[in-house]
């Protein structure tokens, strides 16, 4: 078999279709966006959209890890809720702001082990028991930072103009006027597809995925890469909460509300499978720009938010029609 | 004959050692729950909360995963909509209101349900993006907490009396749930929710047993938006949202499995209970600015505490080849 024909394959594959109805879906979108409202096209409004998109994108990047094993984190927007205001809280003491978000970052894995480690024997119900696990971080990290505070859910301190550039609107990456977030949020992609597709320990991933007895059999712990799908997804929520902190300059736990589903449904909408071993990282990136233009074009076209989260549950049941049926029942007997 | 009932109901031992436990507290802390009109207030306050948590157990049963995280903003749609779209056509009948309430629910439950049977969807994703849409519609429909309940209905809210109607409509699901219980059609949708597969060989009409379940909860899910309209005696977009994860939480703290095939209300309803006495212990100390985050804190850490307690009771399952 030559490598053209594997090319060849690999485009007409699930995954390759995947990626180009997402693909067509975000050209189509932006299309009309663009001529629907004024000034959607403008370097200002891509620059917000991908700033956002950023966040989403970091955010969405442990909820893809989990999913291709065929679980699901609930905990990823009270990590980040936990870990704004915590860094906020960090900032106003005598720790020095590198250190601080050593900790928060170190605070992130520690809540995804134990996510990890916790929900392993009940994996149909790993979804449930992290949204317990966010529910009692979040409260926590509210006690913590509210003992000794007037101000109750709110934090304020001096966020440093170094982490603020990273992540503000104005920010500027070498001189370049996009904020660094982009990059990074570029880079780290880059990294966990290459990790992904190209190493063993990322190929295990959909071993477990696809089939555990099989992946058992070539000595796979599905243990291991259980528990470090949810670590990646508690560090990565982690750092998308110190990141928003930079991003609004007050700390504030209700910021992760947001990404409750929108991470599910970037997921879903990129054509990642939350029956585990299919998709990838590369596909929820496409699902977090279709959002985040959709995103824009709602808001553009004059609706609030609660119409927006309407739209957006109204596009998941679709896309995962396309994407993840489960066949007939007389098909799996 | 007893050593059987104890074994047939091992799964409560959990729920019902928590519940005397924090009743016990809750009599010590706060005496006053325990009189007349304490345990009248304490029904009507529950009430809610035990019919979402009852509502979804069907569901549970039923297998694939089968959460319905979409059930609080469900509770919430129906009572927007007895606010504003009944108010509109001033309809205050009790018995349109009643029925209104039940079909709106029943017919939510029967889309969901046709959408994991015919689109073959996981369940989880098809209540997620109801969730989604209804949470939305519910802020459409009325942008903020306001409005008037039928006035009948509102007069439920004052909780002075314990023999009232929202002790009846209690009473009344259980009775439902019993008779249903003793039905065949319980007994299909147990089979399919612990082994689909064997269900659909057997000759079960796995479609119908779906459908039943769902429309169960719609009953009982109406039950529960009547129950929450009167207590607030108004409209109130997003406070059945929080109803979710308290739902979820007395389902899992009452035994019931959400791999499905096992369970029953009287395990949600005893979680339910429980989680009321939570919130009455902890709003008798004074936390201050910190009581909310408390209440945030021990439902999450009870949630995981009581699924980590399922696994003592979990056989080991035979692994899918």
């Amino acid at each position: 078999m030559t490598s053209g024909n594997v090319a060849v394959r690999r485009l007409l594959g699930p995954d390759a279709r995947g990626l180009l109805i997402g693909f067509t879906l975000l050209i189509a979108l932006f299309a009309v966006a663009s001529m629907l409202v004024e000034g959607f096209a403008s370097a200002n409004n891509i620059r917000s959209i991908l700033l956002l998109a950023a966040f989403l994108g970091l955010a969405s990047l442990g909820q893809t890890m989990v999913a291709t094993v065929g679980g699901l984190d609930l905990s990823i927007p009270f990590v980040i809720g936990a870990s704004n205001i915590l860094l906020a809280y960090l900032f106003g003491t005598a720790i020095p702001p590198a250190l601080a978000i050593l900790i928060i970052a170190a605070l992130g894995a520690v809540v995804g082990l134990i996510n990890g480690i916790l929900s392993y024997r009940i994996q149909g119900q790993a979804l449930i028991l992290t949204l317990g696990v966010g529910f009692a971080l979040v409260g926590g990290a509210q006690i913590f930072t509210t003992i000794g505070s007037q101000y109750s859910g709110t934090v304020f301190s001096q966020v440093p103009a170094w982490f603020a550039n990273i992540s503000s609107i104005s920010g500027k990456t070498f001189g370049l006027s996009f904020p660094p977030v982009v990059l990074i949020w570029a880079l780290v992609a880059g990294l966990i597809i290459l990790w992904t597709n190209r190493s063993v320990s990322g190929r295990a991933l959909y071993a477990i995925g696809g089939n555990r007895v099989a992946a058992a059999r070539l000595s796979i712990s599905e243990f291991r890469v259980w528990v470090t799908t949810y670590t990646i997804s508690g560090v990565t929520a982690a750092i998308t909460g110190m990141l928003l902190l930079g991003f609004s300059g007050g700390g504030f736990v209700g910021v992760g509300d947001p990404y409750l589903f929108t991470t599910v449904a970037a997921v879903v909408v990129g054509g990642t499978s939350l029956l585990g071993g299919a998709g990838g990282y590369g596909a929820t990136i496409i699902g977090v720009l279709v959002l985040q233009v959709l995103t824009s074009f709602l808001v553009g076209m004059g609706l609030n938010y609660a119409a927006q989260q309407t739209v957006f549950g109204l596009l998941i049941l679709p896309m995962v029609a396309l994407y993840a049926r489960s066949p007939h029942i007389r098909y799996q007997i | 004959m007893v050593s059987k009932l104890l074994q047939r109901n091992a799964h409560l031992a959990v729920p019902a050692t928590l519940v005397v436990v924090l009743a016990l507290v809750a009599f010590i802390r706060a005496p006053g729950t325990f009189t007349y009109t304490g345990l009248a207030g304490a029904v009507l306050v529950a009430a809610p909360l035990i019919l979402a948590a009852v509502a979804i157990t069907p569901i549970a049963i039923a297998g694939r995963g089968g959460v319905d995280l979409s059930i609080g903003p469900l509770i919430g749609f129906v009572n927007v909509t007895i606010v504003v779209w009944l108010g509109a056509l001033q309809i205050s009948n009790p018995v349109l209101v009643f029925a209104f309430a039940i079909v709106v629910a029943c017919l939510w439950q029967g889309l969901l349900a046709a959408m994991i049977i015919y689109v073959r969807i996981s369940p989880i994703i098809v209540t997620l993006a109801g969730y989604l849409i209804l949470q939305g519609v519910n802020l459409v429909i009325l942008p903020r907490p306001g409005g008037f309940a039928p006035e009948w209905l509102a007069d439920w809210g004052w909780g002075t009396e314990l023999l009232g109607p929202v002790l009846y409509i209690l009473i009344a699901a259980c009775v439902i749930w019993f008779v249903f219980q003793r039905s065949p059609m319980f007994q299909h949708i147990r089979l399919m929710g612990a082994d689909e597969r064997t269900a659909y060989t057997s000759g079960v009409d796995i479609v119908k047993a779906r459908f039943a379940a769902h429309l169960m909860a719609g009953v009982f899910a109406g039950l529960a938006a009547l129950c929450l309209t009167g207590m607030i005696g108004s409209g109130d977009p997003t406070q059945g949202n929080t109803l979710t994860l308290q739902a979820i939480t007395a389902l899992v703290l009452g035994g019931t499995s959400l791999a499905g095939g096992k369970g029953g209300i009287t395990g949600s309803i005893l979680g339910a209970i429980a989680m009321y006495f939570v919130f009455v212990v902890l709003s008798s100390f004074n936390f201050g600015a910190i009581s909310g985050f408390m209440t945030q804190l021990s439902y999450g850490l009870i949630l995981v505490v009581s699924l980590m307690l399922s696994l003592l009771t979990l056989r080991p399952a035979p692994r899918p080849a």
